[in-house]
């Protein structure tokens, strides 16, 4: 895989008097990959993707996009912006007009863009995020959660190709959590490299392909998950904790209840591999895949699964689904709400963006791959 | 027992506007449990906590004090407040002053304490926040998650009676999470009435005895979480999510047919009863407190040399900082974990938490096993 991004030996410090707060920072980010970056308070997440975005300018070291290193000229800097885009930590820091219209078609007007396609962009980002209503809403009058969302549909709107969020679940509801990381994975679906700092142990662990530790200055690791966490004096040091389930699934090896790998990364991966019977009945998955036009009703219909618990999933799922009056039971989380209804023996259907497939059966394949148990995953 | 908030019948509308952020809302705060509110943004918590405190008078109904309506008069006003202490979830509506130090000294000195106590509470809850480092620091210059720790210290700094905790371990990394949970665990034993809201449904499920549910301006639940978590459909309605460690245990047990009673709530419980272990490993738990920790350690330890170490509890984990301590986040569950499989352990811990060491036990022995616990 290319390098997308790269931190090249970076120092830097908010006053010459003061710490440094990177000292030798060097990390590369990886093309299409999903990267979360994890370290304590204070580590320094915030300021390198500031550093990353060309927000501030590194004390040395350089910092390289598709491996060439910043200039830090006017122009470069926002053709590079357009293309690395950030979601900050705090929305208020980043909303930059009164209604929430402007707001969102500010980066595509910086970026000059001809006035239909601006619209057409900003009229699909609200969309996204769910908020077209609120078009011509003051943002003044947004509660946090929706200025959030606004703020995302204004990254969005720029069609990056690499989405830098800062903590973008934090003082969410987990309803709003789970939206903001489903427009993540359609991002992911569609190319974008996505990095995300939390502190959510268990978030990342079930989400991240790779994984990088900061920690004083320094980037103390990167990789796969699994090989830090084994690294129990590592994880401690660097401000962390275990994820839940890869805990309970290295006591559970322990103690001779199955061998330590597969690594279930989801609740429902490690319930179904700690189960004893192997052989029960479960649920049948009947997956949807839709396109924006795709008639659901019809299928729902032909198909005989009216009735039956119903997620939806993706972009292309969520718009054809506004065009019919189909009841939908998940309207966030589908994909881990209909898998575990099938583990409780019912079938369930899964509305999803032919995108998104893989990510929506992620959890169901991993069961049945290992011999963990079976669910029949009916494609319609 | 004793009551320690009512609300009843309480209504209340922001001035403005139209909606009824709390509809007749009744709910009962109890002294001595461990309360937790839930609820989707916008239903309501932060509304309610504002209520509680007599920020905001409600259109119709009565809230109660320790059985007395609120009194809304200056002095009715500042006589409440002086027992509770808030933090907000949003820590940048909660500073007073620029410098670390001063910002946490500013409500005490606002009790009209003298200036050596201020000095004492200010350095002891900095210090419980891990932010000694930074007393001098302007606030302009901290992390979000660093401001945070501020804000609860402030907090700390009131010896409150009653704490009011909005989202506390939001923005915070996972070790300090833990530490604020700790702190909240302590509070409760001390005799302080803690509530907590938060959307961190996992943290919070293992802590809570009472989870009230707010929606649609009510009080939709309030009780032992299982018996709301057991209901998916209204839990989906009210926005909210049911903790992971509540599903694994439901599907594990609908497939392979047990009891879903008692419900684990944490690592330990959870491979105690899916793990059939077998021997415990021995855990010691020595209580101690700041001052005679290391001491305990020296003696403890003699007889126990390479055997894996925990601490809990802010005093002894501060007291022990350089002592090698192998579990230093999270020491509990971690220590018990070991025990379930079979490894021994020595947890030092703020001698104020006997009665959670006893309760984890007790929980484990429901589940069906038997800690070989030693405290001493
Ligand atoms: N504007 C500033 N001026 C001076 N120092 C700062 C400033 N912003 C941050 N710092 C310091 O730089 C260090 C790194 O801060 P940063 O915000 O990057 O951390 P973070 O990893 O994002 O933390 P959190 O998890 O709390 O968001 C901290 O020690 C902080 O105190
Ligand atoms: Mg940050």
């Amino acid at each position: 895989m290319a390098t997308l991004l790269e931190a090249d030996n970076i120092t830097f410090s908010y006053d010459k008097k003061g710490p440094k707060v990177m000292d030798g920072m060097s990390m590369k980010i990886e093309e299409g990959k999903k990267t979360a970056i994890m370290g304590c308070n204070g580590a320094g997440k915030s300021t390198l993707f500031s550093l990353l975005n060309a927000l501030r300018k590194p004390d040395s070291g350089k910092v390289l996009f598709r491996d060439k290193p910043l200039t830090y000229r006017h122009k470069d800097i926002i053709k590079m912006r357009s293309e690395v885009s950030i979601l900050f930590q705090n929305p208020n820091d980043m909303m930059f007009k009164p209604y929430v219209e402007q707001d969102v078609a500010f980066g595509p007007e910086n970026m000059k863009l001809p006035k239909e396609e601006i619209e057409e962009r900003v009229q699909e980002s609200l969309f996204a995020v769910g908020m077209e209503e609120y078009r011509k809403t003051p943002i003044m009058k947004l509660s946090y959660g929706q200025r959030k969302r606004v703020t995302l549909a204004g990254v969005l709107a720029m069609r990056p190709s690499v989405i830098i969020m800062d903590e973008p679940t934090a003082g969410l509801d987990p309803q709003m959590a789970y939206e903001v990381m489903e427009i993540a994975e359609q991002m992911h679906s569609s190319g974008v490299t996505v990095i995300m700092a939390s502190h959510d142990t268990d978030l990342t662990y079930s989400w991240a392909d790779e994984l990088r530790v900061l920690y004083g200055g320094k980037c103390m690791y990167a990789g796969e998950p699994e090989p830090f966490y084994s690294d129990f004096e590592s994880v401690q040091k660097a401000g962390l904790l275990l994820p839940t389930v890869f805990m309970m699934n290295r006591t559970l090896a322990d103690l001779g209840k199955g061998s330590l790998e597969p690594y279930p990364r989801a609740q429902s991966q490690m319930a179904l591999k700690t189960a004893q019977h192997k052989d029960v009945d479960l649920g049948v998955l009947h997956v949807i895949k839709a396109e924006r036009d795709t008639d659901i009703k019809a299928i729902i219909d032909d198909y005989q699964l009216g009735g039956m618990p119903t997620g939806v999933y993706g972009m292309s799922a969520r718009m054809a689904l506004r065009a019919t009056s189909t009841d939908v039971d998940f309207l966030y989380n589908g994909p881990e709400n209909c898998t575990m209804k099938c583990l409780n023996g019912q079938d369930s259907v899964l509305i999803c963006d032919p995108l998104m497939f893989d990510k929506a059966v992620t959890s169901a394949m991993f069961i049945n791959e290992h011999g963990f148990g079976k669910i029949n995953i009916d494609v319609v | 027992m004793s009551e320690i908030f009512r609300l009843e019948d309480v209504t209340f509308t922001h001035p403005g506007t139209t909606r009824k952020v709390l509809n007749k809302m009744n709910l009962t705060i109890e002294g001595g449990s461990r309360d937790a509110v839930l609820g989707m943004n916008g239903a309501g918590k932060t509304t309610l906590f504002y209520t509680l405190t007599g920020v905001y008078k409600p259109q119709e109904g009565t809230v109660y004090n320790h059985g007395e309506p609120v009194d809304y008069t200056r002095a009715g006003l500042q006589n409440l407040r002086s027992d509770v202490a808030v933090i907000l979830q949003n820590p940048d509506e909660q500073i007073f002053c620029s410098l670390v130090e001063e910002d946490v000294a500013f409500g005490p000195l606002n009790l009209g304490l003298d200036r050596d106590e201020v000095e004492r509470r200010v350095s002891k809850a900095l210090r419980d926040v891990r932010m000694t480092p930074y007393a001098r620091r302007p606030l302009q210059q901290l992390s979000g998650g660093q401001r945070k720790r501020v804000a609860i210290a402030g907090a700390l700094a009131m010896n409150p009676k009653i704490m009011i905790m909005d989202e506390p371990t939001a923005g915070l990394d996972p070790q300090a999470s833990m530490e604020v949970m700790e702190l909240a665990e302590k509070l409760h034993l001390q005799g302080v009435t803690v509530l907590i809201s938060t959307h961190d449904i996992d943290i919070i499920y293992k802590w809570a005895d009472t989870s009230s549910i707010l929606y649609n301006g009510k009080i939709e639940y309030s009780g032992p979480a299982e018996g709301f978590y057991s209901d998916p459909e209204t839990v989906y309605r009210c926005g909210l999510l049911t903790p992971s460690i509540f599903n694994m245990n439901r599907d594990i047990c609908a497939i392979d047919g047990m009891d879903v009673d008692p419900y684990p709530r944490n690592c330990c419980e959870f491979t105690a009863k899916f793990g059939n272990p077998k021997e415990s490993g021995r855990l010691v738990c020595v209580a101690a407190e700041e001052e005679t920790a290391a001491e305990r350690y020296e003696e403890v330890m003699k007889d126990l040399k390479g055997v894996q170490t925990g601490v809990y509890g802010s005093d002894v984990r501060y007291a022990l900082t350089d002592n090698g301590i192998d579990f230093r986040f999270d020491a509990m569950d971690m220590c018990f974990t070991d025990a379930v499989r079979g490894k021994d352990s020595v947890l030092f811990y703020d001698s104020i938490y006997t009665p959670t060491i006893k309760e984890q036990a007790d929980k484990l022995r429901k589940i069906g096993f038997d800690v070989d616990l030693e405290v001493i």
